[in-house]
């Protein structure tokens, strides 16, 4: 599954063309500034904001959302790359007064500010925040405060004497030049409400956008916010676009009447000498036993774990790694975060059963996490860079991820609630961007564009990379992209993309403090109930440098965990992640012929066709094959290259550049373990910064235009940056060229080497379970269901053609999951859709059942239950068919559970005095009834019951297919299982169709899709005449597919062959097909495919 | 009606016949196909599928949202429509809810001898469907069940053999729920010919309650009553006039709508209506008829304003070979109370304006007769409009910052004394007089609606001005020197203060 990066952030850092702060402080200062985080109001981000601060001539600005915290510390770190003092506040809205601007005075004041506004929103639902005058007035000790006048001043004149009396520290009221007619008035007026109140009035210009070409954006996300369309929203609007920064000098023009409301602001931000850099952050203490420094602990851990893990001794390598480590860990002062995380995974592992858990990312560049049992990677056997996951010179806090089975994931998160208690532990918020498509989405709707429209903008500008193809797919949906109307929808639509809509909570992003966590950010309440959040992301969080983990869930592992155990029940051996024999040579033969359905990662249609091809014998050849299937490699077409060379066809060189430019072998350092061809994410941003010599900056710039939006004409300058640069440093423009494609593609999916190397780690644990124990395998499969590529019938089909006897869901033998009998899988009760859990303990408490009235009446499973188990043929121990079964159980009835109740009603009814004559189920219909109600069929495959059709008309099997050479025209069919059209193939759909003999892989090309697109996408089962590819190096056989059928009504024969095949004999009204008004479910017979388009 | 939807959405639209359109309605994941036309049929789009898996097969289809009400309020027109052919109608199903199940149910015992037997009925059922383009299928059998099962499933005209026709029907022909059929279905109960087959006992014991299925056998089969309700009607309020002999002169109409009109207006009274539309209808002998139709402003039954209302349009009815009947209808009524408006009968300022109104309405055409209407936007000249008088108003709120009472027709150019750039003006020159300013206020900035003006459009400062006379204007400048949108700014007047 591929990472989504999101929008990396953007750090601002100084470059020689920004002009330096101003060595005096300004006369004024902007406090009534909103930013983005004041959701949909706000239409300029921080970074905009501040360097037009800079540029004003500005040497401190404020922030101010309302009632949230959220954007500051991205204000806060803006502010600290441009060289501006930033004033950390914010608006608070409150029910029953003015509205204020809160600017905290220190540290404590910021806690309480803090604490005021958690208080708020745990009282409020999720995103709301409810306080009145007498929460501000409980923690106003600190904190500054601006009365913020209301439209009516009637009515602010009767409210000013009540926020005075219960602010005592209030001094200052908000005037703001409106152009709205009568600002003068409006503005002495204030000026004498303050006087009298003993306050005086504080200029502000209302800020929400940094310039006046703003103002567009700015109405329409109020028009988002209230719903409307902008040629409707009328007064919501704001007349003007005056709320901009403005300068100084502007500002000292504006009030050139009311000096002192100048002067106020100076003096205002002069008292206010609290910076977010003072939140310094305290690790938990409890995980040091009091007796020992957390650095003695930590090392005391990891000499024992180091001990543990080799036992025969530490092998040298390692032992030079953790002798680096640990005293850097301890200069750095992380060895309460290594604690840390260390006593999360260790509560994992003491649970019995215990959680599997694994770390992934840069983790798995550390020994010292290794040994802590953290990660999985052996750093014997792998040669990862320290430096990637701590460094010196960067001054972060490492990032450690640890992945968590899946269904128990929940088990941990309590348990950090529980240890830390939920004012010290939070979960991180995730701020929902708007994305190129919800952006274009939601201005179209503004401007007052149909649904229709704003789809088909949606698709067709922001589908597809190449630009020609855009103009194209936009005159094929029918629109004109010269349309002026159009074009500025975009180009707002444009402007959008990256403001933050909401926030939301992380995955599994936790943070620990050691002082309680709502003096330092806000919590709110989560949508799902006891989840708390805070108010800041995890790029806030890193930036204040702040300790963060990822809790997340894994489905593999719970996969893993469950086949450990039944290895352990069947065959008494047990098995950890680092226990499992390594570097097998027969587990790399069957990944070598593609056989890997179930595998982690590598099962993918795309993935099992690399395998034979790259022929993986060690560890680190899939930690390449996780990370080769990507859009970044295959956008850079840098697989063949590399295919080539590591098959011998190619020498291996690196690219260097012209002698007097630099080292002739500065790529090879970076390019050494891949043979000379960028792979991972960080090599193509290395060559970026050492050959094309981007500063810092200009890599950042490159990530966010790749990571944010892919607007043409930044892309174009960075292209031509990148790859000038290179050749002008004497390096082949094709290799720069694919280097910045390569670089394209990691766009929004990227995936760094050590993030491979922790899953290319359980590529190979999946690999030898499913090697070594097919049916404890499968088992755990589709015991761990939903996850991974494949259906259960697929996971079944493949299980048996691995030798393993798969027998059905019954009553009396099968239990929920899965099982192993000597060696055979008995299919669990939880294959049987919409049976529920509690039914089957039932179930299996009262063992074993004779007739079908047992169940209810001794197991006391619900009727309905005992339907849907007669509905999966699940009673043929008892010697009843499904239909059988079915009829029996329909006669039960649903009674209160006491006895007398069961027998008065079995005496009313009597017993029937004929039987009934049921028509036999044909076997296809029993096929056709296990997919749908068990999605899978031990008995036969549908496809069976056409082949003597089918061969008849000399279509071949799937089987056959191997043995048929290359470039001959054939025709197959079978069942769609997959349909995938990749973004990165140009138009080709790849389709895996399934019949009784296995698997086979069509290829669509572009032409043959435009042409018969209906069936393609629709057909349920497919008829292809094509023509066999074969790869030489792979073996792996393609058909590509000339012409298609759709013969998805041969599926309905299976089981309507009892049915009259003409009804419509009535009057001249013409022939037409019989149950026209049935639901479409209804005709579903075989589940649908797995479909990504 | 298999088709209702569509047909009805075809009929109004302006798309070529052949175009791949589907209405949609509204799902938990996204729209709904909810009709197609045959065109989008071809290309694989299916009722009840998700737009977008319609769309995945052919991103060509046209999407328009759907209008399920409307297609239930034709279904109850078409109800009314078919008490041509029997006196009890029914509506069947609920188009407004489930696509392609409107159906209507006639009882017609006894009436296909007025229309050539069985077969013809069905034939001038199913030609007079066509002429309004609605597709139709039409069954007619001995119970209602069976006719449901026939209609949908194998139209025909069923004689007492209901069980030999119903038979080889499948069961969902018998009206069950999805999930019935389907356990039906399993059990290899596939035609209502096998649910015949087994013991009543056997299978009532086995489907109960909302699940009857030996209920729905026995509906079918007549072996239960299933009476029709036929649908209400609420005629609108109408007087008819009948005529012993035939009027020919030229002023029948005139005097037939007098004597009308107090019947007409105590039926309004009595069912506290007021009459928005009515038309006074005139049957010729010949069988043609002549209409004419008014309008009122606001709900009305007040006898002397209809009667000017229709007058003058009664006297241009032709009679021909004469009228032998008049009605007098109301096509659109809204309710109103019992209403008295003062002590004395004093004229009240709304109801003369209406009235007003409706009589330019009826001489001067709608179109002609409009009000001014309030709209939203800063831009003094777009803030107002006109709406067709008899239009439905809608409140709309006033900007807050002061608007003179006149407003030029448009902006006059005047040449202005300021202090550049911004600085408030201090003398003015407007149709040659000079005016000194002597207060002023502003400005208020006014910027270019964005959305629709173009981008070289430039804001407004308009000041509020006092002349050494007293006299008050509302001058603004336009644009903003460097604003990049063109030279100096210039300046207009463009209002005046009482």
């Amino acid at each position: 599954m591929p990472e989504k990066v999101g929008f990396s952030r953007v750090k601002l850092v100084r470059t020689g063309d920004m002009p330096a702060p101003p060595a005096t402080p300004s006369p004024y200062v902007e406090l009534g500034v909103t930013s983005p985080f004041s959701f949909l109001r706000g239409a300029s981000d921080a970074i905009e904001l501040t360097l037009t601060a800079l540029s004003l001539g500005y040497d401190a600005i404020g922030i101010a959302d309302r009632n949230t915290l959220a954007g500051v510390v991205r204000m806060h770190s803006a502010c600290e790359g441009a060289g501006l003092k930033s004033l950390i506040g914010c608006r608070l809205d409150l029910t029953d007064s003015p509205s204020l601007l809160a600017y905290p005075i220190d540290r404590e004041g910021y806690g309480r500010l803090s604490r005021l506004l958690s208080l708020g929103k745990m009282r409020a639902h999720k995103g709301e925040c409810e306080l009145s005058l007498e929460d501000v007035a409980n923690h106003s000790d600190g904190i500054a405060f601006i009365a913020w006048p209301t439209d009516d001043l009637d009515d602010f004149e009767r409210e000013l004497p009540r926020l005075c009396d219960a602010l005592t520290s209030l001094r200052h009221v908000a005037a703001s030049w409106l152009y709205g007619g009568g600002d003068s008035a409006r503005i002495e007026r204030l000026d004498r409400l303050a006087k009298n109140q003993g306050c005086t009035i504080l200029a502000t210009n209302d800020v929400h956008y940094h310039a006046p070409d703003r103002r567009p954006l700015q109405d329409v996300v109020t028009c988002i916010r209230e719903k409307v369309t902008i040629a409707t929203a009328g007064y919501l609007l704001n007349p003007n676009g005056e709320r901009h920064l403005k300068s100084p000098d502007e500002m000292i023009r504006l009030f050139s009447r009311w000096p002192h409301a100048i002067a106020a602001t100076r003096q205002f931000a002069d008292l206010l000498h609290f910076s977010l850099n003072e939140l310094r952050y305290e690790y938990p203490k409890e995980t040091v036993p009091e007796d020992r420094t957390p650095q003695q602990h930590l090392e005391h851990l990891t000499w024992e774990g180091a001990k543990q893990r080799w036992p025969g001794g530490i092998p040298d390598k390692v032992l030079k790694q953790l002798n680096d480590e640990l005293p850097l860990i301890e200069k750095l002062d992380f060895a309460r975060y290594f604690l840390t995380v260390h006593d999360i995974v260790a509560f994992a592992r003491r649970l019995d059963p215990p959680i599997l858990c694994q770390g992934r990312g840069s983790a798995a560049n550390s020994a010292v996490c290794y040994c802590l049992g953290i990660t999985a990677v052996d750093p014997a056997t792998s040669d990862l860079l320290f430096e990637r996951f701590i460094s010196e010179e960067r001054k972060e806090p490492p990032d450690i991820d640890v992945d968590f089975e899946h269904e128990r994931r929940e088990e941990v998160i309590q348990h950090i609630y529980d240890k830390y208690g939920r004012d010290r532990a939070g979960i991180a918020a995730t701020i929902i961007h708007y994305r190129p498509r919800s952006a274009i989405r939601e201005v179209g709707k503004v401007m007052g564009l149909s649904e229709d429209v704003t789809a088909a903008l949606a698709s067709t500008i922001w589908g597809h990379m190449e630009p020609e193809l855009e103009d194209a797919r936009a005159n094929d949906a029918g629109l004109n992209l010269s349309d002026p109307h159009l074009r500025r929808t975009v180009k707002l639509a444009e402007q959008l993309v990256g403001m933050p809509r909401h926030l939301s909570q992380h995955v599994g992003g936790f943070i620990l403090t050691e002082r309680p966590l709502t003096e330092t950010v806000p919590i709110g309440n989560g949508a799902m109930d006891d989840r708390t959040f805070i108010e800041w992301d995890k790029d806030d969080i890193e930036e204040l440098g702040i300790l963060k983990i990822d809790v997340l869930a894994l489905g593999m592992l719970t996969c893993i965990r469950k086949c450990f155990d039944l290895i352990e029940q069947h065959h008494g051996e047990r098995f950890e992640l680092a226990t499992v024999p390594q570097e097998v040579p027969e587990v790399y033969d069957m990944l070598c012929r593609g056989d890997s359905l179930g595998v982690f990662q590598v099962e993918s249609r795309a993935q099992m066709n690399m395998l034979p091809r790259l022929k993986p014998r060690r560890f680190y050849d899939l930690v390449i094959e996780v990370a080769i299937v990507r859009p970044g490699p295959i956008q850079g077409d840098m697989v063949h290259p590399y295919l080539k060379r590591r098959g011998g066809k190619e020498p291996v060189t690196f690219p260097c550049p012209d002698p007097e430019h630099g080292e002739p072998d500065e790529l090879e350092k970076i390019l050494g373990r891949t043979l000379g061809v960028p792979i991972f994410q960080e090599q193509a941003m290395k060559i970026a910064l050492d050959a094309a010599r981007f500063s810092s900056e200009e890599a950042n710039k490159l990530r966010k235009a790749m990571a944010t939006f892919r607007s043409k004409g930044n892309i174009a300058a960075l292209e031509e940056k990148m790859v000038g640069r290179m050749v002008a440093r004497g390096y082949d423009r094709d290799f720069a060229q694919r280097c910045f494609d390569q670089i394209k593609g990691f766009g929004e999916y990227g995936f760094p080497e050590s993030h491979a190397a922790s899953f290319a780690h359980l590529v190979y644990v999946s690999s030898w379970l499913r090697w070594k124990y097919p049916a404890a395998f499968a088992c755990a499969l589709l015991n761990s269901q939903p996850m991974g590529f494949y259906a259960p019938a697929q996971i079944v089909r493949d299980a048996k053609q691995h030798g393993v006897e798969v027998r059905e869901v019954d009553v009396n033998l099968s239990e929920w999951d899965c099982t192993l009998e000597d060696g055979a899988m008995r299919l669990g009760l939880r294959q049987i859709e919409g049976f529920q859990r509690d039914a089957a303990a039932r179930l299996e408490a009262r063992r074993p059942y004779r007739t079908v009235e047992e169940l209810r009446s001794r197991g006391g499973v619900p009727v309905h239950a005992i339907q849907r188990l007669a509905a999966a043929d699940a009673f043929r121990s008892l010697s009843l068919d499904r239909r059988a079964a079915l009829w029996d159980s329909r006669a039960l009835r649903q009674a209160p559970d006491l006895p007398l109740f069961t027998y008065a009603q079995e005496r009313e009814e009597g017993a029937e005095s004929e039987p009934a004559k049921l028509p036999v189920m044909p076997l296809s219909e029993h096929v056709v009834n296990d997919y749908q109600t068990l999605r899978l069929s031990l008995k036969a495959h549908p496809m069976g019951f056409l082949r003597e059709d089918y061969a008849r008309r000399k279509f071949v099997t799937a089987a056959q297919l191997k043995s048929i050479r290359d470039g001959k025209r054939l025709s197959i069919a079978g069942l769609v299982l997959i349909r995938q059209r990749p973004g990165s193939a140009k138009g080709v759909v790849f389709i895996t169709i399934e019949d009784e003999t296995g698997v086979a892989n069509l290829v669509v090309w572009p032409d043959v899709f435009e042409k018969q697109r209906k069936i393609v996408m629709g057909a349920r089962l497919m008829a292809v005449q094509g023509i066999v590819q074969r790869d030489p190096d792979s073996d792996v056989i393609h058909v590509v597919a000339r012409r298609l059928e759709d013969h998805s009504r041969m599926l309905r024969h299976l089981s309507d062959d009892a049915l009259p095949s003409t009804l419509s004999q009535g009057d001249a009204a013409g022939s037409w097909r019989a149950p026209a008004a049935r639901h479409p479910r209804d005709v579903e017979i075989i589940p649908k495919s797995r479909d990504f388009h | 009606m298999p088709n209702l939807a569509i047909e009805r959405w075809a009929k109004s639209a302006s798309f070529a016949p052949d175009a791949p359109v589907v209405l949609t309605l509204e799902g938990p994941h996204g729209p709904i196909v909810h009709a197609v036309t045959k065109a989008a049929a071809e290309r694989g789009a299916r009722v009840g599928a998700r737009l977008t898996d319609a769309r995945a097969l052919d991103p060509a289809l046209t999407a328009i949202p759907g209008d399920p009400a409307a297609d239930g309020a034709l279904v109850e027109r078409l109800a009314q429509w078919a008490g041509r052919w029997s006196p009890l109608v029914e509506v069947d199903g609920d188009p407004s809810r489930l696509p392609g199940t409107g159906g209507l149910r006639l009882d017609v015992t006894g009436v296909a001898h007025l229309f050539g037997g069985e077969p013809g009925l069905v034939r001038d059922i199913r030609h007079r469907f066509a002429k309004t383009g609605l597709t139709s299928r039409v069954a007619i059998a001995p119970t209602a069940a069976a006719a449901w099962a026939l209609s949908r499933h194998a139209p025909c005209i069923c004689g007492p053999d209901v069980a030999a026709r119903v038979a080889p029907l499948h069961v969902s022909a018998l009206q069950l729920d999805p999930g019935i059929v389907r356990t039906l279905e399993r059990l290899g109960l596939k035609t209502v010919a096998a649910l015949i087959g087994v013991p009543r006992l056997a299978l009532a014991r086995r489907f109960r309650g909302a699940e009857d299925v030996v209920e729905a056998l026995d509906r079918a089969l007549g072996r239960k009553p299933e009476p029709l309700t036929a649908i209400g009607t609420d005629p609108p309020p109408r007087a008819l006039l009948k005529l012993e002999e035939p009027a020919t002169h030229p002023e029948a109409a005139s005097q037939a709508l007098e004597r009308l009109i107090p019947a007409f207006v105590r039926e309004l009274e009595d069912r506290r209506l007021g009459a928005r539309r009515l038309s006074l209808t005139g049957y010729r002998v010949d069988g043609s008829v002549a209409v004419a139709s008014v309008a009122t402003a606001i709900p009305s039954r007040e006898p002397r304003h209809l009667q000017r209302l229709l007058a003058d349009k009664a006297a241009t009815l032709n009679p021909e070979f004469g009228f032998d009947a008049f009605a007098l209808s109301a096509e659109w009524t809204e309710d109103l109370g019992a209403a008295q408006e003062s002590l004395v009968e004093e004229p009240s300022g709304t109801r003369e304006l209406a009235r007003l109104v409706d009589r330019l309405t009826v001489k001067l055409g709608p179109r002609a007769v409009q009000r001014p209407q309030a709209v939203e936007s800063y831009l003094p000249e777009r803030a107002s409009g006109w709406i067709s008088a008899l239009a439905k108003t809608e409140p709309v709120a006033l900007p807050s910052a002061q608007r003179p009472q006149r407003l030029l027709d448009r902006p006059e150019a005047i040449d202005v004394i300021y202090a550049t750039p911004e600085g408030m003006p201090r003398r003015f020159m407007w149709r040659r007089a000079i005016h000194d300013i002597a207060r002023v206020e502003g400005p208020e900035r006014i910027a270019p609606e964005w959305w629709r003006q173009p981008s070289s459009a430039r804001l407004r400062d308009y000041y509020r001005v006092e002349d050494a006379d007293g006299r008050r204007y509302w001058i603004y400048r336009e644009g903003l020197i460097g604003d990049g949108r063109g030279g100096l700014p210039a300046w207009f007047i463009h209002g005046l203060f009482g």
